[in-house]
């Protein structure tokens, strides 16, 4: 039970603490913004009063004198420096540690109390001990004012001391704050032999006399209240007595609700396992098979009943399938923000300027595609970071501004998403990745590539793990682990670069990798799924459009030349030809192209199936899924598909019969 | 190990060294224990005490208070180092924790 809200805390500090981050990262380049330090502020303020509620007392405490520092800063009294966001930042890694191990008292002291001795020089203020041992405090008092007297009563609670309060280091504490004379009441404590040895039967009397505010008084048991009974109260100058009347409870420190006040729908959602999500797209995914199946029947039977429910199963299955992914869709915000973080250390430890940007960080993208879209992200970055910018003398050499801009961009596109990275660094030397893949043998010497063609010769194994490749273009590493992760993904990379000008990679990445709107079309006996999305229009095409096109591949629609890919020849499916073909009109990067088929069956709503291993080479391919007669049907990647067809015709060898031979028997397999 | 016992003739002689704190408190306490039932004179040694904490100090002062009703001596060795008076008094206790209680 208790493990389920420390989970849950755990969680919520997770998000918070990400909020913080980019918060913190912000306040670095926008010093003065008081919304932004009040953000620092309740994040940390929000992390200590949860970290205390359920258990995970360290953290609290050490969390207390970083929100103790933005106090300072909100107030106007400590400035934000960059030294102040660097040492935030440490402690907010040391809190993250902190959590991730879970409260058990398993946390580093050292390093907590290295990053607070830092702390308390950048503030001048005193802070409270991070663990048990404390360093020599320096006994500052805290606020200015009239010194009053205050009456403390400490009553410990039988886990007081298990829980690893100690009544020392609280009265070491309060004497920071001013003259504190304490007196222990022993009447409670029986004899030794009924006396359990970790409990605390001790009660404190104390009178302390201040110039600190109430505040300051309560705060220093802030992180023991819930297990002791403690009553604070001014002493009046003529009330001597100890009337209850004087005692003021100390009020408990409330969790503020999650961010509630900054996001009013966060109250309207709840939180769910995304490993229940899934559960539940698989299960549409098979209630999508098996009303595709149950129409196909109802089809077939000519009842009129059967058909209507058929068609309203469709109906609902339909809107059940978009409901349950829309709730797989996150905003890539979050991912991008994390990088503000990698950004700004690398920036600092390269000794580079570097503004991070962001745009349409509000695409939505399934979570799955997000959680996988991390790594290759900080790949290119961390490339574009070492080795495409350059030092600002460089910069500023070749004209260009001291600061550089790594430009992050996501953008929808059809049935994919494009996520670009874009620096203004140095770009990539085309010579050299050439003369490096030629003597890495994975290029002929007199090879003519395009420039496109050649950059993504540094996607290659033998690229990434070249030391040398470094010296020659200044990129490769790692290239290959954002490859395969990008594939993994059933998306594509493009690079772009201009010597001296900068390096653009776009990775394309399917929205979803799960069920998509499809196309339902048939070639021969063969039927495949073309994205909806990318699906512009259907025209039919005539013996008459061909011979009028002297026999090159463009069809006129509404005046306009489109080029056409025929799938039965890309396939060499030897179906012949149908009197009538049909072409649908795809979008894709290249602009609008024809992919002519034999019939227009209609839409389906397909459920991805991977093909496995074994097809992993046939990129054209992008999966299978399962039609309501059981067969199976290819569905095709149209971008690839154009690219690929280009490709051969720029390369102009013959098109590799490998992957053709393999998609069409896969389709055939079917 | 920071508590020691040694018994003699007529003498329980407790030794704290170093630390001593929660950790300790469940060995402390038997040991007193076992000074107080053995119905020999007790001697607490701190002189190379660094550090009570409270369990500590609730636990010598119980020995303490179940010495003197049962009329038992209890002696402290001087000198008890500065840090350890110091720390008792920070803890509210006052300096009869540390004197000794004679027959």
């Amino acid at each position: 039970m208790i493990d389920k809200y420390k989970q849950a805390f755990q969680e919520e500090a997770r998000e918070i603490l990400v909020e913080l981050e980019s918060a913190l990262l912000e306040l670095n380049e926008r010093r003065e913004d008081k919304e932004l330090i009040g953000r620092a502020f309740r994040a940390l303020h929000t992390i200590k009063g949860s970290g205390a509620m359920f258990g995970f007392d360290q953290l609290a405490a050490f969390t207390h004198n970083l929100e103790t520092a933005f106090d300072e800063v909100r107030s106007g009294r400590l400035a934000v420096t960059p030294e102040l966001i660097n040492l935030s930042l440490a402690a907010l890694d040391h809190i993250k540690a902190m959590l991730e191990a879970s409260g058990a008292g398993a946390a580093d002291t050292r390093g907590s109390n290295e990053i607070l001795s830092k702390l308390r020089e950048l503030t001048g203020a005193p802070a409270a001990p991070a663990a048990e041992p404390a360093p020599a405090a320096v006994a500052t008092p805290v606020a200015t004012g009239t010194v009053r007297a205050w009456r403390i009563g400490l009553r410990p609670g039988p886990d007081f001391l298990q829980n690893g309060a100690n009544p020392l280091l609280l009265f070491r504490e309060l004497r920071q704050l001013g003259d504190l004379q304490v007196r222990a009441s022993t009447t409670a404590v029986p004899p030794i032999k009924e006396l359990d040895p970790v409990r605390c039967y001790i009660n404190w009397q104390m009178s302390l006399s201040t110039a600190a505010d109430p505040e300051a008084v309560r705060d220093v048991f802030i992180f023991v209240e819930d297990v002791c009974e403690l009553t604070i109260g001014p002493v009046s100058s003529e009330a001597i007595s100890e009337s209850p009347a004087a005692i003021v409870p100390v009020e408990k420190q409330a969790s503020p609700g999650r961010r509630a006040s900054d996001h009013g729908e966060a109250a309207s959602s709840i939180r769910v396992a995304a490993a229940k999500l899934d559960q539940l797209v698989n299960l549409v995914g098979e209630l999508v098979t098996v009303q595709a199946r149950l129409s196909e029947i109802a089809g077939r039977s000519e009842d009129a009943d059967v058909l209507a429910v058929s068609e309203e199963i469709e109906r609902l299955t339909g809107a059940l399938r978009e409901n349950s992914m829309s709730i797989r869709m996150l905003p890539i915000r979050g991912t991008f923000e994390r990088f503000r973080r990698l950004v700004h250390d690398l920036a600092r430890d390269l000794h580079k300027q570097v503004d991070l940007t962001f745009e349409g960080a509000d695409t939505e993208l399934d979570k799955t595609v997000i959680d996988q879209l991390t790594d290759p992200l900080m790949h290119l970055i961390r490339n574009s970071m070492d080795h495409g910018i350059e030092p600002p003398n460089a910069r500023q050499a070749v004209g260009k501004p001291a600061t550089a801009t790594i430009h992050l961009s996501a953008r929808h596109s059809g049935a994919n998403v494009l996520i670009g990275v874009k620096d203004d660094g140095a770009g990539i030397n085309s010579e050299a990745v050439r003369a490096r893949a030629v003597e890495k043998g994975l290029l002929a010497a007199d090879a003519v590539l395009t420039e496109a063609q050649l950059f993504s010769l540094i996607l290659s194994p033998g690229f990434s793990t070249a030391k040398q490749i470094t010296d020659v273009s200044g990129r490769g590493v790692g290239m290959d682990v954002v490859r395969r992760s990008v594939e993994g993904l059933r998306g594509t990379i493009d690079i772009a670069s201009k010597s001296g000008g900068g390096t653009s990679v776009t990775l394309r990445l399917p929205l979803t990798l799960a069920i998509i709107d499809g196309l339902l079309v048939r070639v021969g006996h063969a039927r495949f799924v073309l994205p909806l999305a990318n699906s512009l229009e259907c025209v039919e095409l005539t013996e008459r459009d061909i011979e009028n096109a002297h026999g090159k591949p463009m069809a006129t629609v509404r005046g306009e030349l489109i080029p056409y890919i025929r799938i039965s020849e890309y396939f060499e499916m030897n179906s012949g030809r149908p009197e009538r073909e049909q072409i649908m009109i795809t979008e894709t990067e290249q602009g609008q192209f024809g992919l002519v088929v034999d019939q227009v069956l209609g839409d389906h709503q397909t459920v991805i199936k991977n093909l496995g291993r074994l097809y992993r080479n046939v990129q054209v391919v992008s999966g299978a899924t399962i039609l309501g007669d059981g067969t199976v049907a290819l569905i095709l990647d149209p971008q690839r598909l154009v690219q690929d067809a280009m490709r051969m015709m720029a390369v102009s060898r013959p098109c590799a019969p490998k992957v053709r031979d393999r998609a069409t028997s896969a389709s055939g397999a079917g | 190990m920071p508590i020691t016992a040694d018994q003699f003739e007529s003498l329980y002689v407790l030794r704290l060294q170093g630390a001593v704190t929660i950790d300790e408190a469940a060995q402390l306490k038997n040991l007193l224990l076992d000074g107080l039932s053995s119905g020999k004179n007790l001697q607490l040694d701190l002189r190379q005490a660094a550090l009570l904490d409270i369990t500590t100090m609730q636990l010598l002062w119980a020995a303490h208070r179940d010495a003197e009703q049962s009329g038992q001596a209890l002696v402290m060795l001087e000198p008890v180092p500065e840090q350890i008076s110091i720390v008792v008094r920070q803890a509210g206790f006052d300096d009869s924790l540390l004197t000794v209680i004679p027959k």
